[in-house]
């Protein structure tokens, strides 16, 4: 019995994708991983010249620890878990209640499902053009197995303590808050006795350098703890509680007036606000990943100046301040709009209007930032280069996937079109600050391919039936 | 006699499916419209194309006297519409619904309107709770007001009483025929037939997308024919 809800769900969330995105793209993924790093183990001794050994390990622990974290954000926010990932209530989690199990039982099995998911998805097949490449590049043969532990584990702690995180913030915020406050102490503590260093103390990545039982049963500890934890204390919201809400969306209206279509952008933010996404979101699928790329990137401070850092960091935060147009598009499907007067081109506007309101957070973030690290005079191109690469970001995301930017994380071409067209002028703005940093307000012309994508992306989306899935 | 719907050679296919195969029919200004047929056969598809959700494979439609295919969003301005799904935003309240509808749709005095069809469906107890917590019959009194806010000349409604109860049946009925009396039009797709011979002035029957009959509920009288004995034997070729 148990089992068969876990195959089904799997099916299903097989079927999900496949069907969407196209089975061939969507089997594609995980053959892609493969292949890229397949090929970049053979560059692996001049990576080696340029970095010092440990950090090239570092820096792998680091995506897949920000893998984990961004899984578990999008995925699994507190209660409203399988609302906010399906928008719909008609798929197996749903139904399965009405078959005689637990929610808990239910919602454990969602999270193994998960788990299995994307560990096949992403880590076997990083691990595997690891493994194959291996023979050839003259590394340890235990290495590949150990990069499969290592890498499992550091995505499973990723995924299990943002689910940790999300359990109690839902439960009680100032839990949270005390659990943040803690993590922020000890890892000052730890920061001023290991200091840069601080990395070589996560167990997974001892598992890498020097494997020994204790490093193994500590990462096991690591991951196993917070996810027994939060299924312990997971709390069931049926749906039917008759909590009642005044109208927040006429006088929000109002005052977004200035807007070209102001209730579209009203319903968008009390959607993103109500779901419980307006700090969790801000937290889970914002500070935190930029938390640890600035982490990861500051590895590199004996190798480049600090404004560049800054400026790179500025870059990475306009392509994650892009990734919030999936925040406002994930709770309509077009079908919610069918019987009224809008057009997929007038959603779309909107939808662009209510991002750039929500670009406050990350601007404030930038600001932040430049007065932290004492490089307050670099504020300007790091401003422009932030703001220019998440507008532009933005506009191949609509140009690419309409209003479902959600395509993107399953089917390859989308993907490597979404790829080529970030990264080719990502690279080109990085290079330009590199040489000096005020070059890197030339990213402004970016508006231009903005622009005229976002143009093309209207006609593109408006040509096509209304997906209503 | 003036048409509100045009539709000729009207086609859908969906892959292989052919949800509704070459349509030609119109309905007059003034008419309570059945649109019948079992399930599958294609009521839906053929609202939707009507109202410019879904493009037409071929064939072309007018509401109103305007292309469905040029411009739906004119359509959708002039029409009311109830979808076969009730799905209102879910973090809204019932109440911001009907006030963002009516902002989309720029109806003055939305409080006093909306307050109105909280009592007339007897459903102001949900006024302030969110729709994803609604159940499917106040869900459906929401997608029946909202349809019916601006009060359109013309009105296509998708199976809109089917989670009333028999007493909200009754109500919702005599509105339409209300709505139809003081010059509105209604095409309502349903397969109660009962319903249909009650209220409606003309209909047509659909099966796996073809269009078998299109009339006045009037001729059946002539013949002396009820409506669900001419539906079976229309249906059972
Ligand atoms: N988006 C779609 N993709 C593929 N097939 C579809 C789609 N929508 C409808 N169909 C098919 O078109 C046919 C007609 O469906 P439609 O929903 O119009 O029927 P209906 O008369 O409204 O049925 P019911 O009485 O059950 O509501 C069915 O065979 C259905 O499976
Ligand atoms: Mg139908």
């Amino acid at each position: 019995m148990g089992f068969e809800l876990f195959t089904s769900m799997m099916k299903e969330e097989w079927r999900l994708h496949s069907t969407v995105f196209g089975s061939i793209s969507f089997a594609l993924f995980p053959v892609l991983i493969f292949g890229i790093v397949f090929m970049s183990s053979f560059l692996l001794p001049l990576f080696r010249a340029v970095l010092p050994a440990g950090d090239l390990a570092l820096v792998t622990i680091g995506v897949f620890l920000l893998l984990g974290v961004m899984v578990g954000g999008f995925g699994l926010l507190g209660n409203e878990v399988m609302n906010r990932r399906f928008g719909q209530m008609s798929l197996l989690a749903y139904s399965a209640r009405s078959l005689p199990l637990s929610e808990r039982y239910i919602f454990t099995t969602f999270i193994i499902k998960d788990i299995v998911y994307y560990l096949f998805l992403w880590v076997l097949p990083f691990v595997l053009g690891f493994a194959v490449a291996s023979p050839f590049i003259g590394v340890p043969a235990m290495l590949p197995l150990l990069l499969f532990v290592s890498l499992t584990m550091t995505f499973l702690f990723g995924l299990s303590a943002i689910f940790f995180l999300s359990t109690v913030y839902s439960r009680s915020k100032p839990a949270l808050l005390v659990i943040f406050a803690a993590v922020v102490v000890m890892a000052g503590w730890a920061f001023l006795s290991y200091g840069t260093r601080l990395g070589d103390l996560f167990p997974p990545l001892q598992l890498l350098r020097n494997a020994t039982w204790i490093s193994f049963f500590l990462s096991c500890i690591l991951v196993i703890i917070p996810f027994v934890v939060s299924v312990l204390i997971f709390k069931p919201e049926y749906s039917g509680t008759s909590k009642r809400f005044i109208n927040l969306l006429t006088p929000l209206t109002r005052k977004l007036s200035f807007f070209p279509t102001p209730p579209l952008a009203a319903k968008d933010l009390i959607d993103l606000w109500r779901s419980g996404g307006g700090i969790g979101q801000v937290l889970f699928s914002f500070l935190l990943p930029l938390g640890l790329i600035w982490f990861f990137l500051s590895v590199l401070k004996s190798l480049v100046p600090d404004y560049a850092i800054l400026l790179v960091f500025a870059v990475t935060t306009g392509i994650i301040s892009a990734t919030m147009y999936t925040w406002i598009t994930s709770f309509d499907t077009f079908s919610s709009y069918a019987c009224l007067p809008v057009s997929v081109s007038t959603l779309i506007t909107s939808k662009i209007c209510t991002f750039t309101l929500l670009q406050v957070i990350p601007a404030v973030f930038i600001v932040i930032v430049t007065i932290i690290t004492g490089m307050v005079q670099y504020l300007i191109p790091a401003m422009v280069l932030w703001g220019a690469v998440s507008l532009y970001a933005l506009s191949v995301s609509i140009y690419l996937t309409g209003l479902t930017p959600n395509i993107l994380v399953y089917d390859v071409r989308v993907l490597i079109a979404f790829l080529f067209l970030i990264g080719v002028p990502v690279m080109v703005v990085i290079a330009l600050s590199f040489i000096n940093p005020y070059f890197g307000i030339a990213a402004l012309f970016l508006g231009i391919p903005a622009y005229g994508l976002v143009r093309k992306g209207y006609t593109r989306w408006e040509a096509k039936d209304m997906a209503s899935f | 006699m003036v048409t509100v719907i045009e539709a000729s050679g009207l086609t859908k296919q969906f892959g292989n499916t052919t949800a509704v195969d070459n349509v030609t029919l119109s309905v007059p200004q003034g008419a309570l419209f059945g649109l019948l047929g079992p399930n599958g056969s294609g009521k839906t598809t053929m609202i939707k194309m009507l109202t410019g959700q879904i493009r037409p494979t071929t064939g072309m439609a007018t509401v109103l006297g305007l292309d469905v295919v040029n411009d739906p969003v004119g359509v959708r301005k002039l029409v009311g519409i109830i979808p076969e799904q009730e799905t209102p935003p879910s973090f809204l309240s019932a109440m911001e619904y009907l006030a963002f509808v009516g902002a989309v749709r720029k109806i003055p005095d939305i409080e006093e309107k909306a307050a109105w069809w909280f009592s007339f469906l007897e459903f102001e107890d949900k006024r302030d709770v969110l729709c994803k917590d609604l159940s499917r019959g106040t869900r459906q009194k929401l997608m029946f007001a909202q349809a019916f806010l601006h009060k359109p000349v013309l009105a296509l409604i998708d199976e809109p009483l089917i989670n009333f109860d028999p007493i909200m049946q009754r109500k919702v009925k005599g509105y339409l025929a209300d709505y139809v009396k003081s010059g509105g039009t209604i095409f309502i797709s349903t397969h109660i037939l009962e319903i249909a011979e009650e209220i409606c002035s003309g209909f047509a029957i659909l099966h796996n997308g073809k269009l078998l009959y299109s009339g006045a509920i009037s001729e059946l009288s002539g013949k002396k024919q009820h409506l669900s004995e001419f539906f079976f034997s229309q249906v059972q070729i």
